[in-house]
């Protein structure tokens, strides 16, 4: 397989070019959301930045759904509140809107809930305050704003960083083709990032948070304080959420280098866009390619891998959330017939990658996933590894496997 | 002299007597006050030095004895006594002894004098000049028999509301037991008491200054008059016209007086039983707080809300970020009362409905906050189902948090991702243990100075009735208003506003037992 380091491939008025360049985003763009929550602003941050892809016309964005391709024809797209609110509407109009979305989020009832799973009436009813939230002006308060709504006069105008008619068409398609919530406003928060995700990227899950403390807490532990310096991998990063998780955890002075791969190019350009919004693009250096592929260089060398490999079983692939089922890619997460194909993989990845003392944590689908494997690393690989151990998540499932190698 | 040093690094004398008088040798001697009322926003400090930042001794009427040095006092007399005893020799014993002592850091002993107060030169008290009951004219008048009554009322008012004598007392303790010499082995809890001291102290003196003041300039108007000084007699006037006006703001601080007031706080709503109806209650309750604190300027963020299965909230808990947000709303803790024609009845029957209330300080960093072990603590999220991980995609990430020592239970659920709703559920939890902590504490020292506080939490404080006629009351104010939609909208100033002045402003003597007890 080609290696190769991926760039952001820049494009004008949405016209797809096919010449990598790196972006050159100016400093102001990198501040950490978390330091200055939403101040970055969207307006000065896109009129430097002309070369992202911003579709123009208001009905091409955010793209229509599709079967994601691995061409460069799919950049990355920026998420809602970053948009510059170049829309407005009348406080009465959105006031019509917003309950107009909100009786269709109050006719699902538990539908979904009960068919698949899915959100209750209630959590859609947040995630419309959500979609509010980063549709308007950074500083613009929903809830004041929906006060005003009853109060105000109705001619007032709102700025909005989509036009209405995109609120309506982006609302129904929540409901309707049950989008995930996260793709129609482009965005996911995790730990205190605020990642931009797309069609064809898994969206960053809660339980995978904990990874990262995992890892701050292996490093901080005295016995290895040695583990704070050097390379390591997240291996499937998708959004490049685990990356940039460690890369912030263990700061400048922690890591030297994460590498963090992924198969899919639009992964990989969306962790490279993730990566340059926090400003970490001198420590996570993101590869296009298969597993340890990309990473040949560190046979043995590695300090610290972490994945959240695919690890569904392909029978339970049916019979997901919709949601998950219809809109994620089935590349991350189909995880073979058992879900064991990758994790399986990895165990003896990191058999062969790790350095001595090198530490590594996997997330898995559960209890089943995590006996089997800490069984198979103390029986097949035996001698490779030390102190495996089983971490749970906050709701209580058995999620992760993490332990050295010897 | 030993002095307490607070963890911000300021030091607070140890020795109330010594303490009063530690910024007299040498000009100006800022003692830096630990006490968040330097940054009150009004400070009189346009008239001679009172400026709480910088505390010291107000200027004796003729300059004589301006330069005493330290003294030293014994607590064999009540605190109050002791401090007008200061007064009373610092400015009008002979001045000859003290200002000779003044380069041998001299000690005095106080003598077991009946109280006395500060006086002017000719013996007028504050005292004195709320009981001559002089008439008290519109402040363009330009009588200072006016002025100076309705000084000296305020400062009687402001006095009140500090509850002097409970401060005194409190600040005897508290020196009594910083004085003792085993005292610095925890620290940490040497620092807290050190650090209330040294806050008490900078308020007693800020009354004590104001109150110099006063009889300062009550004295230069009368010897401009014996001396035919025009200018100076207009000048003290007009030192009384301010101070007039700066006591009717003093009169406002000192009801947002207490350790907390200054901090920002949370708000809990929570529903009583009686379901959708209830729950209704509630969230009107929490709109209405969120309203009045928008209306103050402040900031408010949601920190969690748990819905009501068909209308309202079971409970609820907002942020309330700003100046005196804790001040001003712990005077809504209680059970909040409604009685409406429901809406959810068919039957259009009169229902009762009730919604609990709390109000939790936030403290700021300065301060000493409760230490938390994480081994402590039991955090989990609510199951959505299934195998969790990559099978499930639901934006709820809602946290909670049991600290097994205490029981105590937070929720939260409104950020954006799980890690963010564990922070602010933590920053909730801290906020609740440190409350805990200072109930333990007030507790602790209630027993050295008796029970003092007539605070009792969780009763039934509001009434909101909606039909069969229309009126919202206070049922420990009696203050009420006939226009329940006001309220609702957050316009609930007036209730708090009487209940903080009720709650201070009553006989101070009805509840302090000091010397009796
Ligand atoms: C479950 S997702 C995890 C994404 C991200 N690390 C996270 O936790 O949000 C699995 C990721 O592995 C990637 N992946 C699947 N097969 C891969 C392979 N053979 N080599 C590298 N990455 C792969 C997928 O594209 C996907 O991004």
């Amino acid at each position: 397989m080609k290696l190769k380091a991926v760039r952001f491939v820049g494009s004008v008025g949405g016209l797809s070019s096919s010449s990598s360049s790196f972006l050159r985003l100016p400093p102001r763009f990198f501040l950490f959301p978390h330091q200055r929550p939403r101040s970055i602003s969207s307006s000065a941050a896109l009129s430097s930045v002309p070369r992202l892809r911003l579709s123009s016309s208001s009905t091409t964005w955010p793209p229509t759904s599709h079967s994601h391709s691995h061409s460069h024809s799919l950049l990355p797209q920026l998420p809602l509140f970053l948009r510059p609110p170049k829309y407005a509407a009348s406080l009465s109009d959105l006031q019509i809107w917003h309950d107009w979305a909100k009786s269709l989020a109050a006719s699902v009832g538990s539908t979904f809930l009960d068919s698949d799973n899915g959100p209750h009436s209630s959590l859609l009813c947040r995630e419309l305050g959500w979609l509010l939230e980063d549709a308007l002006p950074e500083g613009t308060d929903p809830s004041s704003l929906l006060s005003q709504m009853r109060l105000g006069a109705p001619t007032d105008r709102v700025k909005l960083k989509v036009g209405i008619r995109d609120l309506y068409s982006l609302w129904r398609r929540r409901i309707e083709e049950r989008r995930p919530f996260q793709y129609i406003v482009g965005c996911e928060h995790w730990r205190d990032l605020v990642l931009s995700v797309q069609e064809g990227v898994l969206i960053p899950r809660p339980e995978t948070e904990i990874l990262v403390d995992l890892v701050a807490d292996a490093v901080v532990s005295k016995v290895n304080a040695r583990l704070n310096d050097r390379v390591w991998a997240d291996l499937g990063t998708g959004s490049g959420a685990i990356a940039i998780g460690i890369a912030r955890a263990l700061g400048s002075g922690g890591c030297r280098k994460v590498i963090a791969t992924d198969l899919s190019s639009v992964a990989a350009q969306v962790a490279s866009f993730n990566v340059q919004r926090y400003g970490l693009q001198d420590i996570i250096e993101v590869r296009e390619g298969s597993w340890f592929e990309p990473l040949k260089e560190f046979q043995g060398k590695l300090t610290g891998l972490v994945s959240n490999p695919p690890y569904i079983p392909s029978m339970n692939i049916p019979g997901l959330q919709a949601e998950v089922g219809k809109h994620e890619p089935r590349l991350a997460l189909d995880g073979g017939a058992d879900g064991l194909d990758d994790l399986l993989h990895l165990c003896h990845g990191a058999a062969s990658m790790l350095r001595p003392g090198g530490y590594f944590a996997f997330e898995t689908n559960g209890e089943r996933q995590c006996k089997f494997l800490v069984d198979y690393m103390e029986n097949e690989l035996k001698g490779s590894f030390l102190d495996i151990q089983v971490v749970s998540d906050f709701a209580g499932f058995q999620r992760f496997v993490t332990g050295f190698r010897q | 002299m030993r002095l307490g040093r607070s963890r911000s690094g300021s030091s607070v004398p140890t020795n109330l007597v010594r303490s009063l008088f530690s910024s007299l040798p040498g000009p100006r001697t800022a003692i830096p006050s630990s006490s968040h009322r330097s940054a009150s926003p009004v400070e009189s400090s346009s008239t001679a030095g009172s400026s709480s930042s910088v505390p010291r001794i107000l200027n004796p009427p003729f300059g004589s004895c301006r330069n005493l040095s330290h003294q030293k006092g014994t607590f064999s007399a009540p605190a109050y006594d002791i401090v007008k005893n200061i007064i009373r020799s610092s400015c009008s014993s002979s001045s000859s002894l003290v200002s000779r002592r003044r380069y041998f850091g001299g000690v005095r002993l106080l003598s077991n004098q009946a109280a006395v107060e500060a006086s002017t030169s000719d013996g007028l008290t504050v005292e004195g000049i709320l009981s001559s009951q002089w008439t008290i004219l519109d402040e363009s008048e330009g009588d200072w028999k006016s002025h100076a009554a309705a000084i000296a009322q305020s400062i009687h008012l402001i006095k009140k509301r500090l509850q002097w004598k409970k401060l005194l007392v409190r600040f005897q303790v508290l020196s009594a037991q910083l004085e003792k010499p085993d005292i610095w082995n925890d620290p940490a809890h040497a620092g807290r008491l050190s650090r209330e001291q040294g806050s008490l102290l900078s308020r007693m003196k800020e009354v004590v200054e104001f109150e110099r003041e006063l009889l300062e300039n009550i004295d230069m108007i009368k010897l401009a008059r014996e001396e035919n000084d025009s200018e100076l007699e207009l000048e003290s006037l007009n030192a009384l016209v301010r101070m007039r006006r700066i006591s009717k703001e003093k009169e406002l601080e000192a009801l947002l007086a207490g350790e907390q007031d200054p901090c920002s706080c949370y708000i809990e709503v929570q529903a009583g039983a009686g379901g959708t109806e209830s729950m209704d209650w509630a969230a009107m309750v929490m709109q209405m707080y969120k309203l009045w604190a928008q209306r103050r300027g402040y900031g408010v963020t949601v920190v969690d809300e748990m819905s009501g299965d068909i209308a309202g909230i079971k409970r609820a808990t907002i942020k309330v970020d700003g100046e005196y947000a804790f001040g001003y709303a712990k005077s809504e803790v209680g059970v909040h009362r409604l009685v409406r024609i429901s809406p959810f009845d068919s039957n259009k029957r009169r229902h009762t409905s009730f919604a609990a209330v709390a109000v939790i300080p936030i403290q700021g960093d300065g301060s000493t906050r409760v230490q938390i072990n994480e081994s402590d603590l039991r955090i989990d999220r609510f199951r959505s189902g299934g195998a969790g991980g990559q099978s499930v995609n639901k934006t709820e990430s809602a946290i909670r948090i049991v600290h097994i020592p205490t029981g105590i239970t937070v929720t939260c659920q409104n950020e954006r991702s799980q890690h963010m709703n564990k922070a602010s559920a933590m920053a909730v939890l801290q906020s609740r243990l440190d409350q805990l902590e200072r109930a333990r504490q007030a507790q602790m020292n209630a027993e050295h100075t008796q029970s003092l506080t007539d605070i009792s939490w969780g009763n039934q404080i509001r009434t909101y009735v909606m039909h069969p006629y229309r009126m919202v009351k206070d049922l420990r104010t009696n203050f009420e208003v006939s226009d329940p939609d006001s309220v609702l909208d957050g316009d609930i100033d007036g209730f708090i506003l009487s209940y903080l002045s009720a709650s201070l402003d009553k006989d101070e003597d009805d509840r302090l037992y000091w010397e009796g007890g």
